[in-house]
């Protein structure tokens, strides 16, 4: 194999149980609020959807180690997202209409 | 080696090349194709979001037709499985080979690569086998990707009370919910067959050291996006 | 069939470092990059020959509504009546004519060929990047491209809801009539899907990492830039289109009603999820081919392309823009206004990148040594035809504009002056032009310039005067345009198209003829014929198995050093050559396997 002339950017390893504990702790609050909190209906859509991401941002830059690569390759993955963001936007209009 | 291999390893250019990405080339393999994996949940996810918002009045509730605390725990145990991943990744990046090893002084055992690797396999295959169990249950209310299944239970809940179980567009809520959970399923099945694969021609004849284990962490970037997709469908389809 | 794999390299030493390998490892599971970018360009020409045939029964029918097909008798009952086409058959031929032609004979052809073979080759690396992904990349296009084939050959005949499927007649046999050729259509679609993402994924991982020292992106040749910026458009693009496509084959199958508006689907759901995929589509479709062309036209001028850079970027506006004009395929679909009005100003900006292209080539040709070789005469036969079919694009942006002529033979013109005017006249170019890099020997000089000359005038008759009965209101895919008293004063010009469609077809054979015969009998190539600058001219013809293998070229300038006074009495200087006043690249560090 290649051998490694020097590793990627040097970094104090994230505590990864404790992110599983955050990532626990928000599947119980969002279960919660879902059933149970007494808000109204879209102020709990807004609440779930930002639960939602937070915990999925958590896995991205964390376990999937994005929060400490360089930004070339972050580009990848950020990339796709607006093109989703336009086609559920145009497409949401069109039913709206 | 396979004659492949032997002719890749020896085909890498012996002087590097231009700097390019700086991370290898499988890693941003992977995320390349994981980039082209968003675009495949956008067409269906996206056409859930669609379709539901453009009738949002009269789908059903969500708990009413699926087991939301059911999912809510399976939820838990992909996340359980990402974190083993992510603690098998971390296992290897330290020369931990092993499977156990028992610390001096402490009482727990320290857990290597094989034994962290082991988890995420079981806890993924645990996911699926609740899904399928999932399925076979909403099959047999009557919940089908065609709508709710004439003179099932589900049907006849849907007569008492259209509003909370959506009747008119039940056909909708089945079909967007078994592709897009099924999709799901289908992706975490291929990471769990490729996993078997690496743990039993790699991970156990310690093929991984610290100076190499791609494959782990490209499995690995696999897996965890395979649980941030879960995180947002769970979130899309169980709870809103 | 010349081998690519046994010349061996200019210097030292070559393929000593495995086995002889079997003649299958060799040609049929290679992992070599050349031999695959072989096995796609056989395979695509096939198909675009059955494109051909299906286009010249649809010429017939237009031409000559209810004369019998000559030859028709070979064609079962269920397609040919008599050996008259029947309605049924015709509007197979419309569906799998544009099926095959996009789906299995351009983006393959300009992808998977030309992708596949000079990527390496011209930034100096040995294979792409995943030698065995590759592989399989052209299997499963292969085994795609026979499920799609198969649909004719099934009871119920092929699929007929137009190559753009749209929804609810694809959704439900029971109105279009094509039962199980519309689930292979699927199971094609998304087994060519996966092909073209696992493909993608090898060419920009490929561009990104492994530039031989010296190679920056900004002297990469344009063919590569084009080819770059296409997988990424491919990647993002085709699983849109996958996901349409299962859920079109769930609707069929498992009873699933996303486009079925009686259940509550949205039929516009589909034409959304399609040209969302089929924009970006087009412009793989075309992109490419205005990478070779830049390349053949600064070889043929002798001059480096002008404008460079801007070129790079107009590559990039194009694929950027190219995601947010899906809407103007769907005008007249009854959407929503104001989305309209979005489409039509982003359509029109589109033109921009496009225009400084054309311009950037003309530039380059100004005052140019201009060498007539065939490769620049298609090149520059590509950039007259990719104008007009520019032009008429412009058209059909402006919403009103576009209302009469929707579907109308307008956008027939239009899109076979791009496709067929553009791709395939940039094809005409790249074939022949890396065809000595493949094959070892040159095409025929004076059959190429015979091909190419009938082949503009006889396209031009064909596909000109589609424009007119277009404006005229000739509908796309109807059966029988005379019985519309409307139409029936243009049926003159529609015969006048199917004859010059007929000539077209068979000048097609000399490219056939020249191609299949230099394999054997061309001349043997020098080892740069087109005094060009690319690397890939700096191995042997054929170029060998493992290209530069152990050793890796050093890039010492851009790609375009025409007539360049360092040169000496040459006009042209190699990326590749050395001059004293050069200092090597210094190479970069691996990146960590960590």
């Amino acid at each position: 194999m290649t051998t490694p002339a020097q590793p990627t950017t040097t970094h104090v390893r994230p505590n990864y149980m404790l992110i599983w504990l955050y990532l626990f702790v928000m599947t119980i609050a969002e279960v919660l609020l879902a059933f149970e909190l007494p808000v109204s209906r879209n102020l709990k859509l807004i609440l779930l959807l930002i639960l939602a991401i937070w915990k999925a941002l958590l896995v991205a830059l964390f376990f999937m180690h994005l929060k400490f690569e360089r930004w070339r390759l972050r580009l990848i993955f950020i990339v796709p997202l607006p093109l989703a963001a336009i086609l559920v936007t145009a497409v949401i209009m069109e039913k709206v209409f | 080696m396979t004659h492949a291999t032997q002719a890749l390893d020896q085909m890498r250019p012996p002087h590097p090349a231009e700097p390019g990405s700086g991370v290898y080339s499988n890693k941003l393999g992977m995320w390349v194709f994981l980039a082209s994996d968003v675009m495949f949940f956008t067409a269906l996810i996206g056409s859930y979001i669609v379709l539901r918002f453009g009738m949002s009045s009269s789908w059903a509730q969500p708990a009413a037709v699926l087991n939301v605390p059911l999912t809510g725990l399976n939820t838990f145990l992909l996340i359980c499985s990402s974190v083993a991943m992510v603690k098998a990744y971390a296992a290897i990046a330290d020369g931990k080979k092993y499977f156990l090893r028992q610390v001096p002084g402490k009482t727990l055992q320290d857990g290597g690569l094989k034994f962290w690797l082991l988890i995420t396999i079981i806890c993924g295959a645990g996911f699926v086998g609740v899904q399928v169990f999932e399925y076979i249950k909403l099959v047999g209310h009557g919940f089908t990707p065609a709508g709710y299944r004439e003179g099932s239970l589900l049907a006849e809940h849907a007569l008492a009370d259209p509003v909370k179980y959506g009747a008119g567009v039940a056909g909708m809520y089945g079909s967007a919910f078994f592709t897009m959970t099924g999709f799901h399923g289908f992706h975490v099945t291929c990471g769990v067959i490729s996993m078997l694969y690496l743990y039993f021609t790699k991970v156990l004849p310690e093929k991984y050291s610290p100076q190499d284990y791609r494959g782990i962490e490209v499995i690995g970037l696999y897996w965890h996006f395979v649980d941030l997709v879960w995180i947002i469908l769970f979130t899309i389809v169980y709870l809103i | 069939m010349t081998s690519v794999a046994h010349a061996k390299p200019a210097g030292g030493a070559h393929d000593a470092h495995h086995a002889p390998m079997s003649f299958w490892r060799k040609y049929i599971f290679s992992t070599d990059h050349k031999i695959i970018g072989i096995q796609f360009l056989f395979v695509s020409l096939f198909f675009l020959l059955v494109g051909g045939l299906l286009a010249m029964q649809i010429r017939w029918q237009l031409g000559f509504p209810g004369k019998p097909l000559p030859g028709g008798g070979i064609l079962p009952e269920s397609m040919v009546s008599g050996g008259v086409i029947l309605p049924e058959y015709y509007i197979q031929l419309v569906t799998m004519h544009g099926t095959f032609m996009v789906f299995f004979a351009i983006m393959p052809l300009l992808v998977g060929v030309y992708a596949n073979f000079l990527i390496p080759l011209k930034l100096g690396g040995h294979d792409m990047a995943f030698p065995r992904i590759n592989m399989w990349s052209f299997w499963l296009a292969l085994v795609a491209g026979l499920i799609m084939l198969s649909g004719f050959f099934m009871p119920d005949g092929a699929p007929r809801a137009g190559w753009t499927m749209y929804a609810p007649l694809s959704a439900r046999p029971d109105l279009s009539g094509a039962t199980i050729s519309q689930k292979l259509w699927s199971i094609s679609i998304v087994v060519l899907g996966l092909s073209s993402v696992m493909g993608s994924v090898n060419y920009i991982t490929t561009v990104i990492n492994h530039r031989a020292p010296g190679m920056t992106w900004f002297r990469m040749p344009l063919s590569v830039w084009a080819l770059f910026i296409t997988a990424i458009l491919a990647v993002l693009a085709l699983p849109v289109l996958q996901g349409a496509a299962i859920m079109l084959l769930f609707d069929q199958t498992i009873g699933t009603h996303f486009f079925d508006p009686g259940a509550g689907g949205q039929p516009l759901l589909w034409q959304h999820l399609f040209w969302f995929f089929g924009h970006p589509e087009v412009y793989i479709l075309i992109l490419p081919a205005m990478g070779m062309v830049s390349d053949i036209i600064a070889n043929g001028s002798r001059k480096p392309i002008f404008g460079y850079h801007s070129m790079v970027f107009a590559i990039i506006g194009i694929a950027f823009l190219g995601w947010i004009v899906w809407g103007h395929h769907m005008f007249m679909s009854g959407m929503n206004p104001t989305l309209g009005s979005t489409f039509m100003v982003s359509t029109l900006l589109i033109a921009v990148p496009s225009a400084i292209k054309v311009f950037n080539w003309l530039g380059t040709m100004w005052r140019g040594n201009l060498r007539f070789h065939v490769p620049m005469l298609n090149a520059i036969g590509f950039v007259s035809m990719f104008t007009i079919g520019g032009l008429s694009g412009i058209f059909m942006a402006a919403t009103p504009v576009d209302i009469p002529l929707h579907d109308t033979q307008f956008i027939v013109a239009h899109l076979h002056y791009v496709l067929f005017g553009g791709s395939l006249f940039a094809l005409f170019a790249a074939i022949p032009y890396w065809y000595p890099k493949m094959f070892g020997r040159m095409m025929h000089e004076g059959i190429g310039k015979v091909h190419f000359w009938l082949t503009f005038v006889f396209y031009n008759m064909t596909f000109f005067p589609m424009h007119i009965i277009g404006m005229g209101g000739q509908m796309r895919r109807i059966y029988d345009p005379t019985i519309y008293d409307f139409l029936k004063p243009q049926q003159p010009l529609n015969e006048f198209i199917s004859y010059s469609a007929f000539a077209l077809f068979a000048v097609q054979f000399l490219f056939a003829f020249n191609f299949l015969w230099s394999l054997k009998f061309g001349k043997k190539a020098s080892q740069n014929p087109w005094e060009d600058n690319g690397l890939e001219w700096s191995l042997p013809n054929p170029a060998p198995h493992g290209n530069w293998a152990p050793k890796t070229p050093n890039v010492y300038r851009g790609p375009y050093e025409f007539s360049a006074p360092e040169a000496g009495d040459k006009d042209y200087l190699p990326q590749y050559t050395k001059l004293p006043t050069d200092r090597d690249p210094v190479p970069a560090p691996l990146p960590a396997t960590h």
